[in-house]
């Protein structure tokens, strides 16, 4: 048990900060939030003049599976994978978590990578240490797909479908469509071990998606974006656009209630023809302001985890409000990855995810982390706390 | 042209309010209560903080190619027919529009150091640029500033991979011996056609050009540096990712660090990037530069970005910011040209409407590269 003394505390339920105490159960869920909080046995932690906020959810991500050298998220030996599943793909003892823990990174959505334009079955995890299974928040959180050059640049090399934006868009609607059928068959059948279609686990895999339980959590870049709005559409499915370079272009497309977020970043890049042409850091207000939910990502390991918040700072410079833009990777993150009823804000009876800087991290570039708390736990802790 | 009343932070750890007075592109005066002379332009910078621009001292901005959808190696970084080509000129591939399309004026710099990749153990000459402009010879500060190489993974990945040499660490010392060895005792022979390699290197050896040399680990340094100590060389080392408070030799022998970031990287070695332990370097004296990633893929916010993770750290920008402008200038032997704001330098100056080391709502109002304009906020930024 611990309670959180006077700190400046942002819910991020709305944009204020409140001055209040914060109490942790045993359970690693946090009890109550109130001033003047008193309780015997809980283990005092001093905010005051501290910046108090929820840990931070990295919403597209792919630490503990992928290293250049090492490769577990992206089986790219077939464009349409979806029976794969990152599950099995994460290292969870991966030194990449520890580092997430120390900028603050609570929680990531771990998919596998965009090899593929069907690339399989995603997963919600803690940074804490333990099991996958003692992590798992989320499973499966997504089925992931991509478009543009990633899948276009490995089948290529092979001489294979997709070597064409043409042909990524064949493949995923194709998929969808065989997913529709398969279930109708199931459907038909009604449980009838003799009428029931072959098992296939790929199409099972796409069952939750065809069911908007999930969405299609979809790599997409500039005007890729509006081809997957419309397969959403076609198909009736929910999408996340992830990477969404030039999302500014397209705002009115991205209203559609189809599309479940937005995922922006990660930005450190130069510009190139086609798909990396344009950079549109300010896309993160621009969305925010017309009530798209937008997100920001690291890609670990293609970004280390402590550029998150300078992402997120990006979109400040771009004229993001700082406490808007911090909810991009707390609550946003969390509703785009349906596990809001847990992480993303500090309420009672959510997770003791919980952050305290020595500033506010979004507005200013010195503010330094100085304690992490997951499900209730200290992880991260710095002397001066 | 005269800016007055701004906020200027100079660079080498002063902070100051003065004018300055820019004519033919150099800060010709700096006091205050300068008066505008007849027809010349004056910009209010009252409010304002008055930078140095950023260097990036290692960067592939210009030779990086376009990484097009049609052909993926379009780069000129990269000489990958053999692993010891100390003979090449980086200052023969930069194209200028492919660098001033990146725009890096709206990123706050205004000079790079271009360089080969460390792909190759011996890469060629580096060579410093304006980042604006269209002709790669007007835009150069500097066409030889060092030689680059590099005793780094990457050459394995790089040659190991297609089952050429090296595939290991071994070959990679061996050969930094042997060729420095070779060039030392290297003499042109009448009847017999020139070394051209020899000759590139001898320039190292004479002490007319630096030898940047890329490693990844603390070993690695120590390594090249035993190798190396039979010549009396000027070294600079570059990314030291496993570099850490202990290394109390670095600052012993007087080696600059330019410390590259690890966004985009991926690998494991890189991870290791250890800025507490280089910020407690430079506490105990060690000159920093911090820099950009290493290949094609070029982040032009990593100059920045590693200055914001160090003012964690540090919390100081009069020790910061001289990491990303007096430091880089000085290992790229052009200090005398640029670096910071004072009497005689170019006029390479951004016009921040707030603290860029302080915070995230710092914007950039004009951005001069030679006293010449080249990003005013609210231009749309570029795309191709």
């Amino acid at each position: 048990m611990y309670v959180i003394k006077n700190g400046t505390v942002y819910t991020m339920k709305d944009d204020k900060a409140i001055k209040a105490d914060i109490l942790v159960n045993d359970k690693g869920k946090i009890e109550k939030i109130a001033r003047n909080i008193s309780a015997k046995n809980a283990e005092v932690i001093d905010a005051a003049g501290k910046v108090v906020l929820p840990g931070f959810v990295d919403a597209h991500s792919h630490i503990g599976g992928v290293f250049m050298e090492d490769e577990d998220l992206n089986e790219m030996t077939n464009p349409v994978t979806p029976e794969m599943d990152s599950y099995y793909g994460i290292n969870p003892t991966d030194k990449q978590f520890k580092i997430a823990v120390k900028n603050g990174i609570t929680t990531s959505c771990l998919i596998p990578g965009s090899g593929n334009v069907i690339g399989g079955w995603g997963i919600v995890l803690k940074s804490n240490e333990g099991s996958i299974d003692e992590r798992l928040l989320k499973h499966p959180v997504c089925l992931k797909a991509a478009t543009g050059i990633n899948p276009k640049g490995v089948y290529s090399k092979a001489n294979r479908l997709p070597m064409s934006r043409m042909g990524i868009a064949f493949l995923m609607r194709d998929y969808l469509r065989r997913v529709e059928e398969y279930m109708d068959k199931k459907k038909k059948a009604k449980n009838d071990p003799k009428k029931m279609p072959l098992y296939d686990l790929g199409l099972e895999h796409g069952i939750p998606v065809l069911e908007k339980k999930i969405p299609l959590k979809v790599h997409t870049y500039m005007h890729d974006m509006v081809t997957v709005v419309e397969i959403a559409k076609e198909f009736d499915i929910n999408v996340t656009i992830d990477h969404a370079q030039g999302a500014s272009d397209y705002y009115d497309v991205l209203k559609d209630k189809h599309v479940k977020g937005v995922i922006f970043g990660p930005i450190s890049a130069g510009l190139f023809p086609g798909e990396g042409g344009k950079i549109d850091f300010e896309c993160c207000k621009g969305l925010d302001d017309r009530g798209i939910r937008v997100s920001v990502m690291t890609d670990g390991p293609v970004t280390p985890e402590n550029l998150l918040i300078c992402e997120v700072g990006e979109a400040v410079r771009k004229g993001m409000d700082p406490i808007r833009a911090l909810r991009m990777i707390t609550i946003n993150a969390a509703e785009i990855l349906m596990v809001d009823d847990r992480i993303g804000s500090l309420e009672e009876k959510k997770d003791a995810d919980i952050l305290i800087f020595d500033a506010l991290p979004s507005e200013d570039v010195r503010a330094n982390l100085l304690l992490t708390m997951i499900n209730g736990k200290v992880v991260y802790k710095k002397d001066e706390i | 042209m005269l800016i007055k009343n701004g906020r200027i932070h100079d660079g080498r750890g002063k902070i100051y309010n003065s004018d300055i007075r820019i004519k033919d592109g150099k800060i010709e005066k700096i006091a205050t209560d300068l008066k505008p002379l007849k027809n010349e332009e004056t910009v209010d910078a009252k409010g304002l903080e008055v930078f140095p621009g950023f260097i990036q001292t290692l960067s592939h901005w210009g030779i990086n190619g376009s990484a097009t959808e049609i052909r993926p190696s379009s780069s000129d970084n990269d000489e990958l027919s053999d692993p010891i080509t100390p003979q090449l000129d980086v200052k023969y591939a930069f194209n200028g529009r492919a660098a001033s399309a990146q725009q890096l004026g709206a990123f706050g710099l205004t000079t790079i150091g271009v360089t080969p990749t460390d792909n190759n153990l011996f890469g060629g000459t580096m060579a410093v640029f304006e980042v604006d402009g269209l002709n790669p010879f007007e835009m150069c500060i500097n066409p030889q500033v060092g030689m680059m190489a590099s005793v780094r993974n990457n050459l394995k990945l790089a040659y190991g991979k297609r089952n050429v040499a090296p595939q290991t660490k071994m070959w990679i010392f061996e050969q930094f011996a042997t060729q420095l060895k070779k060039a030392a005792e290297y003499k042109p022979e009448k009847d017999k056609e020139r070394d051209v390699k020899m000759e590139a290197l001898q320039k190292v050896l004479k002490k007319k050009l630096p030898l940047f040399l890329s490693v990844d680990t603390k070993q690695d340094a120590l390594h090249a540096l035993e190798i190396l100590k039979p010549y009396k060389i000027k070294l600079v080392l570059c990314n030291g990712y496993e570099l850490d408070e202990k290394c109390d030799w670095i600052i012993d022998k007087k080696i600059p660090l330019v410390v590259r970031s690890n966004s985009m990287t991926m690998d494991d070695t890189s991870m290791r990037l250890d800025l507490k332990g280089i910020a407690a370097l430079s506490e105990k004296g060690l000159k920093v530069a911090l820099s950009g990633v290493d290949g094609s893929w070029q982040i032009r916010e990593d100059v920045l970005w590693l200055g914001i993770n160090m003012m964690r750290i540090l919390k100081d920008e009069k020790k910061v910011l001289p990491m990303m402008t007096y430091n880089p200038a000085e290992i790229l032997s052009v200090d005398k040209q640029t670096g910071s704001i004072e009497e005689g330098k170019r006029a390479d100056i951004v016009l921040w409407n707030n603290n860029p080391l302080e915070s995230y709502k710092a914007e950039i109002i004009t951005t001069y590269m030679g006293g010449k304009s080249i990003y005013r906020k609210g231009d749309e930024l570029k795309c191709m």
